[in-house]
């Protein structure tokens, strides 16, 4: 260390113990036009033994504890450094020389667990719905999703306790350790946008060297000091990624990547799902290249993007799919069309999270959880096909009369050659009339299927969705299933498990009732009423 | 001058539209208007601000500042931009549009933003961000975003919402954080010092402005990633609608172009969402991206790592099949799969057929080799069989040492085990489980002073280790005697209530209140013990037993979850915990012949795990002191029908039957005993005792051979309590 380093810093120390109360403020003004105070306290920090670093870390802890906000973020922004100094001194044999740091750690955590009054500190958030309105939206011009079932369960906003409740902490253990230094790097980021420069980059550093100390790529790194593996932890893992990600997008593009690479190379070889899920989002929605630098650090970029029909009309879209079931219903002159759809449109998502929630669970569990949530979703598409059935009241004048011809038929032809027929039938017209597809066995294994299937139920929403798509072109070709290709697939499985008269009612009234014509599920009723 | 004069014309000539309801000309006229206004600003972004221009003779050019001629044209945009709202709002209101989005309206003629609408709209903002003028380019986000929608200004919202959700996640943190209905602040650390003084107010009037959403209740942003969320929600519902479902050729652009603008608004929410650890909620939302997924690996991938992060681990490893199928060479894959299958579901041979995969990968799986070894040596070792595996691959990986003197241990060999472990300590001083190995090895050579030693060294740096605490129970009861021992007991009491009095509500479950949680933990609870006795379809023996195993697997592994903070297997352990702790306490208490007090303790965890074949083993001991034998082979019993293979039931059980004289009986029992444990030397030691009475003595001596060879090397506790998991 430099002599006039030295120099700056006794200075620092002994100005401010002779600094009266009411300096303060000027004081925390004039702090940051100290140039080379910052870089001589990294000296000290970094040298664990330096004899100035005890009262180096007992002033920045009294700066800490003064009201100037100011203050605390200047010894906020040395917290990266604190932090590496402290694990890697952890991580290596010998731990006493560690003292001053670690006190400084426990004091600012200690200070930050309470609040104002001493109470302790809560933070929460609210997790934002879109079926309530808010500044930006209004849940109905968002589609269909306003009255799904799903979207009604979420419509209480929930507040989600974060981080709270953490009690004092005398010492550190290796039990309390990743508790602490999360909650402290929470703090770091919760100001982030206040430290300098110099503070995002020992930010990169301390990521950087905490993730590949130890292991065989830093062999690669220009830092080569011998160094143990340091212990980490998912959930520090996470809040550095949060750091570094401000790092990247405000002055340190190229230092903050390597460390993002890093922590995602050091998650890998952990297994921790957390911070690579985060990583992989960050790295995935990285800008092609650096934002021009303008002036200095600030390198957030806007651009004006062009947004007109990008896409084109033609293209099939959950919205173009939408549209198309929309102009048939008009054409079909069904009134009340909108209600029956929301309650049936399982695609905008809004819905899909939630109500399929219960399920997942069903395959760990076994038995007794997959029943349940197939009772749960039985009931519910009970629920539409109530709904569904009211708003086709005058449709029901049709079925009647369509009953009635069926009954007729029905008596005429033997019970045997119907069955047959079903036999017969239902394999040939399953690539046209798909949604009818094959009810009696879905009927029977419902709870199974319910709970193995429940990936292929959710996960192929989309391609189901696509089929359904396709089928749609088939629509000029075959009017005859028209009517039922109105319902996305979800729901159809659903609809057609409890009430097959409706599929009856998906049968359009002009078509001939010929043996060729019937869906295998009309078939299927007469079978059962036989 | 002339563009003023024209601008200001065009404004009356709209209004007079509008009174007199000529609705079809407005468009035509606000594109007209704005497109004036736009060139303008585009005009004066040109001009070099030295020299003069033209179109502002009328202003005192000669003395305006750089700051005046930003102003102007900042001005010029913002005006456009409003105006086009407005209009946009009213000629659609009127059209009789309502703004449902999926449905065109019956006079479909959609509106189109065109370039100078559109540049109006963004432009402002822009210059805004040049400027380094973070806290105003957010302020004018904010306003277009909070007039009310219409059909053609939908992909611009959309755009717009993920932008700013890109500045609120990127250049804004909760301490410099507003709120939208909020003045910003005056000073910001956002804003680009140079700029200072350069605030720009607004200076121009509508004489009506475009309508914001209103109403009662209506939901305002507080916080930084709750603004964001919101956003991200918003700009998903439409990406989600755009979803390009067609695969034929001709589509594909578009659906590149669907995808992208999807991915980039998923990739937002992982980091808003990851970072506040609502990884239950973010699963749910990657799903909803899977009708883009079809062949995008970042997609699956991401899914799968979030249900891994949700804790619904069996969807994870079966979403972790597809990402392998698209990227079959990563070996983070399989192994991500092995550890959820050796850690909470428990499928070995799924485990070792991922373990294989990384194996099979040889020199391409790199530094993840050594990882594939120590993983199927896991599988290996779970399933019992022989385990060898390599740990010269990764010599400074403590786990490899750990593991192989764990296996040591299992297999008794105490002083290789003793060995290894040491290397382990060696490289990872403070790890929990080698530490208990250690004191478990100790106690093996009857060390029990030095194992306990070792325990509180250990309890040192984690004070909050059941797992280990329970093994202190067991070595004070043994060194110190028995009031010790219900002294930690009681400590062990104290921590789990402050334990999850204050634990970190937000690792799991959405939002839910810790009581809530609770709830909702007990409720689980009965439905999980619910299987053994009452329910019908389950009846068969197999399906009885394997969930029996399930709570018991559960029961035995409560303890190895609670190292340190980050492990969440299920909602179940803060009360199997404490189940486990009353049964230690009993068992305490049996050691000193107080059956009262055993009862009660018994009576506690039987209040939560009434069906618990630990609880049934416990009362059987119970009634076992108070000399009541039939009562505790009843008891017995009953435990065996939940667990038949519970070990410890089995022996006490033989030793009854023994004592009833029904040797043949007794000595069956105790030998399918042997055949599920063979190393627990009690068992031997009464299997002897029953040959001994059947006067079968040359078998009875081989059987007290083992079981004194076996109790030297003795744990306190089985080897097994040490969890085993990557």
């Amino acid at each position: 260390m430099l002599g006039s380093e030295r120099g700056v810093v006794e200075e620092w120390l002994s100005e401010f113990k002779s600094l009266p109360e009411t300096r303060i403020p000027s004081y925390a003004g004039s702090l940051h036009l100290k140039k080379s105070l910052v870089p001589a306290l990294y000296r000290v920090i970094q040298d664990p033994n330096n004899e100035l670093l005890e009262p180096v870390c007992h002033q920045l802890f009294e700066l800490y504890r003064s009201s100037e906000d100011r203050l605390r973020r200047f010894t906020l922004q040395f917290l990266p450094e604190l932090v590496w100094v402290y694990l890697r001194v952890t991580a290596s044999r010998d731990r006493q020389s560690n003292g001053c740091i670690e006190a400084l750690l426990l004091g600012i955590y200690n200070l930050e667990i309470v609040d104002k009054d001493g109470n302790s500190k809560l933070l929460s958030f609210t997790i934002p719905s879109l079926s309530k309105p808010s500044v930006y939206h209004e849940p109905s011009s968002l589609g269909s999703m306003a009255l799904t079932e799903g979207a009604l369960c979420q419509h209480d906003l929930i507040r989600v306790v974060y981080s709270g409740l953490h009690p004092q902490r005398e010492t550190f253990t290796a039990q309390n350790r990743f508790e602490v230094l999360c909650f402290l790097m929470l703090c770091y980021n919760s100001a982030v946008v206040y430290m300098p420069l110099s503070s995002y980059q020992s930010v990169c550093r301390m990521s950087s060297r905490v993730c590949v100390c130890g292991f065989p790529r830093q062999q690669q790194k220009l830092w080569r000091e011998p160094c143990n593996r340091v212990l980490l932890d998912p959930e520090f893992m996470v809040q550095m990624l949060t750091a570094v990600y401000h790092a990247i997008y405000n002055g340190e593009w190229e230092m903050g990547q390597e460390a993002l690479e890093d922590i995602v190379y050091r998650a890998q070889l952990e297994l921790y799902s957390q911070p690579l899920l985060l990583g992989n989002a960050m790295k995935n929605s990285l800008p092609e290249s650096a934002p021009e630098t303008q002036r200095g650090r600030k390198v957030l970029q806007v651009e004006v993007t062009p947004t007109i029909s990008r896409i084109s009309i033609s293209a099939i879209t959950t919205a173009s799919i939408r549209r198309h079931r929309w102009k048939r219903e008009d054409a079909d002159g069904m009134s009340g069309g909108e209600d029956s759809f929301n309650i049936n449109d399982p695609d905008e998502g809004f819905s899909s999270g939630a109500s399929n929630s219960s399920q997942p669970s069903g395959t760990k569990t076994g038995g007794s959880l997959g029943q349940r949530g197939s009772l749960n979703s039985s009931s519910s598409s009970f629920k539409k096909a109530i709904t569904a059935r009211l708003s086709r009241d005058k449709d029901k004048e049709k079925d009647r009369e369509k009953e009635r011809e069926r009954d007729r038929e029905r008596q005429q032809s033997p019970p045997g050659s119907i069955k047959l027929d079903a036999i017969h039938l239902s394999p040939i017209k399953k690539h046209l009339s798909f949604p009818a597809g094959h009810p009696l066995v879905r009927t029977g294994s419902t709870s199974s299927s319910k709970s193995f299937d429940c990936m292929n139920l959710n996960l192929n929403g989309g391609e189901d969705e696509r089929e359904e798509a396709a089928g749609g072109s088939d629509k000029e070709t075959g009017p005859l299933l028209g009517g039922s290709l109105r319902h996305s697939t979800v729901s159809l499985q659903e609809e057609h498990l409890n009430r097959p008269e409706e599929s009856q009612a998906l049968l359009s009234p002009g078509a001939p009732l010929t043996k060729q014509s019937r869906s295998p599920s009309f078939n299927m009723q007469i079978i059962s009423q036989v | 001058m002339t563009a003023r004069k024209s601008g200001s014309r065009l404004e009356s000539e709209i209004e007079r539209c509008r009174s007199e309801s000529q609705w079809d000309k407005i468009p035509e006229l606000v594109r007209q208007l704005s497109a004036k206004l736009i060139s303008n600003g585009l005009c004066l972004e040109k001009v070099p601000s030295s020299s003069p221009s033209l179109s502002n003779k009328n202003s005192p050019s000669t003395n305006r500042s750089p700051a005046e001629r930003e102003q102007e044209i900042i001005t010029c945009y913002e005006k456009s931009g409003d105006i086009a709202l407005l209009y946009l709002q009213e000629a659609e209101k009127v059209s009789g549009i309502q703004n449902r989005s999926p449905k065109p309206g019956p006079t479909s003629q959609d509106l189109e933003l065109g370039y100078f609408l559109e540049t109006g709209l963004q432009r402002a903002h822009v210059i805004h961000f040049k400027n380094g003028n973070l806290t105003q380019g957010v302020g004018r986000f904010r306003e277009i975003l909070r007039a009310v929608e219409t059909r053609t200004t939908q992909n611009l919202r959309m755009t717009i919402a993920r932008q700013l959700a890109e500045i609120l996640l990127r250049g804004m943190c909760e301490q410099s954080y507003w709120s939208p209905l909020e003045d910003p602040p005056t000073v910001s650390p956002l804003d680009n010092p140079t700029q200072k003084g350069l605030t720009y107010s607004k200076n121009y009037t509508l004489s009506r402005r475009p309508r914001v959403y209103s109403g009662e209740n209506l939901f305002c942003p507080q916080e930084n990633t709750e603004e964001a969320l919101l956003l991200l929600l918003i700009s998903e519902s439409m990406a989600n609608r755009d979803a390009v479902l067609s695969r034929i050729p001709e589509h594909n652009n578009d659906r590149i172009i669907s995808l992208q603008s999807a991915s980039v608004v998923y990739d937002l929410l992982t980091i808003a969402l990851g970072r506040r650890g609502q990884y239950e909620m973010l699963s749910e939302c990657l799903e909803r991206a899977m009708k883009f997924a079809f062949e995008e690996f970042h997609l699956w991938y991401q899914l799968a790592l979030s249900l891994m992060a949700a804790g619904k681990s069996a969807r994870a490893v079966k979403v972790l099949k597809e990402c392998i199928r698209l990227k079959p060479d990563d070996p983070t894959i399989p192994l991500l799969a092995v550890k959820m299958c050796i850690g909470p579901l428990h499928w070995l041979d799924e485990g070792e057929k991922f373990a294989k995969m990384v194996i099979d990968m040889e020199e391409k799986a790199a530094e993840f080799r050594g990882k594939g070894y120590l993983a199927i040596g896991l599988v290996y070792s779970l399933k019992a069989t022989d385990g060898k595996f390599c740990s010269s691959l990764s010599p400074t990986d403590h786990l490899a040492a750990f593991y192989l003197a764990l296996q040591l241990a299992v297999s008794r060999q105490i002083p290789e085990a003793l060995g290894y472990v040491r290397q382990a300590l060696q490289l990872q001083g403070d790890d929990v489980h080698s530490l208990h190995l250690l004191a478990l090895l100790l106690s093996a050579q009857k060390h029990y002073h030095d194992a306990l030693n070792i325990i509180e060294m250990a309890l040192s740096e984690y004070p909050e280790n059941f797992n280990l605490l329970y093994t202190k129970v067991k070595l004070e009861a043994m060194c110190r005697g028995p009031e010790e021992a219900l002294l930690t007991c009681k400590h062990m009491l104290q921590i789990w209530k402050s334990f999850y009095n204050l634990t970190n509500p937000s690792d799991s479950g959405r939002g839910s209140s810790l009581l809530d949680r609770a709830i909702a933990d007990r409720r689980q609870l009965n439905a999980m013990t619910l299987p053994d006795f009452s329910d019908p379809d389950t009846g068969s023996v197999h399906a009885t037993s394997i969930a029996a195993s399930r709570v018991e697997q559960a029961l035995s592994e409560v303890a190895s979850s609670l190292q340190s903070s980050a492990p969440k297997h299920g909602p179940l352990h803060p009360w199997m915990t404490l189940a486990q702790i009353w049964l230690h306490a009993a068992e305490v208490y049996i050691g000193m012949s107080k059956p009262a007090e055993a009862t009660a303790c018994t009576q506690e965890a039987a209040n939560l795990f009434p069906t618990s074949h630990n609880v049934l083993y416990m009362r059987g001991q119970i009634a076992e002191l108070r000399g009541n034998m039939d009562d505790a082979k009843r008891w017995y019993e009953e435990a065996l029908s939940i667990n038949p293979t519970h070990v410890k039931t089995m022996q006490r059980l033989g030793l009854i039957l023994h004592q009833l004289q029904r040797y043949s009986l007794s000595e069956k029992v105790l030998r399918d005993a042997v055949q599920v444990n063979s190393t627990a030397h009690d068992v031997w030691n009464s299997l002897g005792e029953v040959l001994q009475a059947q006067g079968n003595a040359a078998a009875a001596t081989e059987c007290f051979l083992t079981a004194l060879e076996l109790e030297a090397s003795s744990p306190i506790l089985p080897f097994t309590i040490i969890p085993r998991a990557l």
